[in-house]
């Protein structure tokens, strides 16, 4: 692990490449994550669930290498101690219906090696403790709302304490509360871990991350602080009464003006930039290139 | 209590209080010395009441108007009997903290702190608040754990370890809806066969029933019927441990069901065992072909060659003998597949690592 001006470097990866039926769902994509939350931006088929899968060890990369925490997964040992430390939330985490949250995170554990029956219960009272469903751990999942089992799987992510975190989508289809909540949880689970969010929401990232990845189309566009994401946008963000038809993108705001991303003209408006501004434009990069 | 070779609650209590272990508890109620209590009789347990009988010295305690005790460190004054009037010494408490008290004495520390609020409390003022804490949090967490499920409970009456066990029952296709249904397609094949009276062999109880193995085995792993496949690949179990532990486990099943149901058609002798080789070879093999294939096409390819196999040999054969496979030469030749297979597949063992390639399709396709 090295350290930079930002932190210390827990992942490192170099020109992964993963291909399906002749598509290239990644592309040379290489990358730093270092201890705290990055967020992974992306449209939808940017080859976000692709990434985490190959970072969380579920599928070996077609080409490229990657060290997390120190262990190369591209070995069985690597991989194996890679996985005897990483937490894994699925974008579509799957549930025996029939166990209660405790039984459910009880048996991720089990997956886990905590074979010790007591020292196991602890763990999973622990973390189900953490997540908030301390009063709810005997309750059968299917009896449970979408955001509270979006929880027992954080809760089996958590389980074992572990130090890489990859949480794909976590705050998909939440309402808005549960979705604050959520982001409290995972502020608290990025204390002294490496977190890696795949999200496609720029308010996730604003108020959670402090790195930044941008994918699109399986390659890397941006890596860099939210606040350098944002600059991108500096000077390039304008209010017009009418959509201005030189704007890269541009949509009516509740003033009634319209707010436009792009090229301003000559004497234009122009407005403070924020995140989203900067990723908007980021992927209008990516478009212009695959044109 | 404590550890003297006599203990001071055999010896006659003048004040006629109640000794620590022979009066009021939860459960004796508050009867007068000598009466039947926890000391005096039968205990919260049903056993002989841990004073009543046999001391520890070997003698017996006196009843019936012997206090309990007499040691200073127990004596908590003497005055009108009620409820807790007495309580548990110093020494022993500190021993219950310990958890170096033992039995019998244990039991009726145990029976009389679950009736006096004090002797609790000075238990809890005692107690390491971290230690106390932590043996609450383990009670809660025990509290909490799932009951374990009828084939949970007798795995492990069977010495299989706790957590292994729950591995094996949260097995899909173990589930009671999948065992019906196999029964009742075999229940129906061997039906089947009796009905047809075929001279030599079950011939259609023979097809079938290799399948059920095979199709129980690509079931209990892989993402069609486990909804945390996606979770297990990437837990440091490995995939192949997992894959054994629910293949030895559908296949002592599916096994077990076909052998009942050979035992139904007795007329066949040893030819309606015919099968069992067969399972093996195809369980084998689609094991074997699944981190290619998949755990849905490797064992749906294995199934429907076998059936594709019959069928050429049932067009193709002479005379009424069973089919090839049933023969001595078939059941040779399907002995060396499934070695061969068993071979491949533990040469294949670290390919049950990573999700299969069926899975990351079917996800490119939907989540992408």
């Amino acid at each position: 692990m090295t350290v930079t001006d930002t932190g210390i470097v827990t992942v490192s990866a170099s020109g992964l490449t993963l291909r399906h039926g002749g598509t290239a769902v990644l592309d040379d994509v290489s990358l730093r994550l270092e201890e705290g939350i990055t967020g992974l931006l992306g449209p939808n088929g940017a080859g976000k669930t692709s990434l985490l899968r190959v970072l969380a060890t579920a599928v070996p990369a077609d080409r490229g290498v990657f060290t997390a925490l120190g262990h190369d997964p591209g070995t069985a040992p690597g991989r194996l101690a890679l996985r005897r430390t990483l937490g894994y939330l699925p974008q579509n985490p799957g549930f025996h219906p029939d166990f209660t949250a405790f039984a459910f995170v009880d048996y991720v554990a089990i997956l886990k090696e905590l074979t010790d029956r007591a020292a196991r219960h602890r763990e999973v009272r622990r973390v189900l403790e953490e997540v908030g469903l301390g009063d709810v751990r005997g309750k059968r999942i299917k009896r449970l709302s979408g955001g509270m089992r979006q929880r027992v799987a954080l809760a089996a992510a958590l389980v074992g304490d572990p130090r890489l975190l990859v949480l794909d989508e976590p705050t998909a289809g939440l309402d808005p509360e549960q979705r604050m909540r959520f982001r409290d949880l995972i502020t608290r689970a990025g204390q002294g871990r490496t977190v890696l969010l795949s999200t496609h929401q720029t308010e996730d990232v604003a108020m959670l991350c402090h790195r930044v990845i941008v994918l699109a189309r399986g390659r890397v566009r941006f890596e860099g602080t939210p606040a350098e994401l944002t600059a991108r946008a500096a000077g390039r963000v304008w209010s017009s009464p009418e959509r201005d038809p030189g704007a890269r993108a541009g949509w009516r705001t509740a003033t009634g003006a319209f707010r436009n991303v792009g090229d301003p003209p000559e004497g234009a408006d122009l407005l403070e930039p924020t995140l989203e501004d900067g990723y908007l434009l980021t992927l209008d990069g990516a478009e212009a290139t695959a044109r | 209590m404590n550890t003297d070779t006599n203990p001071p609650h055999d010896e006659p209590d003048a004040r006629g209080g109640t000794g620590p272990l022979g009066g009021t508890d939860a459960h004796g109620g508050s009867g007068p010395l000598g009466d039947t209590g926890p000391g005096g009789g039968t205990d919260a347990r049903g056993d002989a009441g841990p004073l009543g009988g046999t001391c520890r010295d070997g003698g017996t305690r006196p009843r019936g108007g012997t206090g309990p005790s007499d040691d200073p460190r127990t004596r908590q004054g003497a005055g009108p009997r009620k409820a807790a009037a007495w309580h548990l010494d110093e020494e022993d408490l500190r021993a219950y903290e310990r958890g170096e008290l033992t039995p019998p004495l244990l039991w009726s520390a145990d029976t009389h702190l679950a009736g006096c609020a004090e002797c609790r409390a000075r238990l809890a003022a005692l107690a390491d608040p971290v230690a106390l804490d932590a043996a609450w949090q383990r009670l809660d967490a025990e509290l909490d754990a799932p009951r374990p499920g009828l084939l949970e409970g007798l795995l492990v009456r069977l010495g299989m370890a706790g957590h292994t066990a729950r591995l094996l029952a949260a097995t899909p296709v173990l589930r009671r809806s999948w065992l019906l249904a196999v029964t009742a397609v075999l229940v129906m094949s061997a039906a089947a066969a009796d009905t047809l009276r075929a001279p030599d062999s079950p011939t259609l109880f023979l097809a079938l029933a290799p399948l059920l193995p095979l199709a129980g085995v690509a079931l209990a792993y892989g993402p069609a019927l486990d909804p945390t496949y996606e979770m297990a690949v990437v837990a440091p179990m490995h995939g192949f441990r997992l894959v054994l532990l629910r293949t030895v486990a559908v296949l002592a099943v599916g096994l077990g069901v076909n052998g009942l149901a050979t035992l139904a058609l007795p007329a066949y002798g040893l030819a309606a065992l015919a099968w069992l080789l067969p399972a093996l070879a195809l369980t084998a093999t689609g094991l074997a072909l699944m981190p290619r294939l998949g755990p849905v096409l490797a064992p749906a390819l294995t199934g429907g060659g076998w059936v594709v196999f019959l069928m050429v040999t049932v067009t193709t054969r002479h005379g009424d003998g069973p089919l090839p496979p049933f023969t001595a030469a078939g059941q040779g030749t399907a002995a060396a597949v499934a070695a061969l297979a068993t071979g491949l597949l533990f040469l294949l063992r670290n390919r049950f690592d990573s999700v299969t390639p069926a899975f990351t399709h079917h996800s490119h396709g939907s989540t992408l």
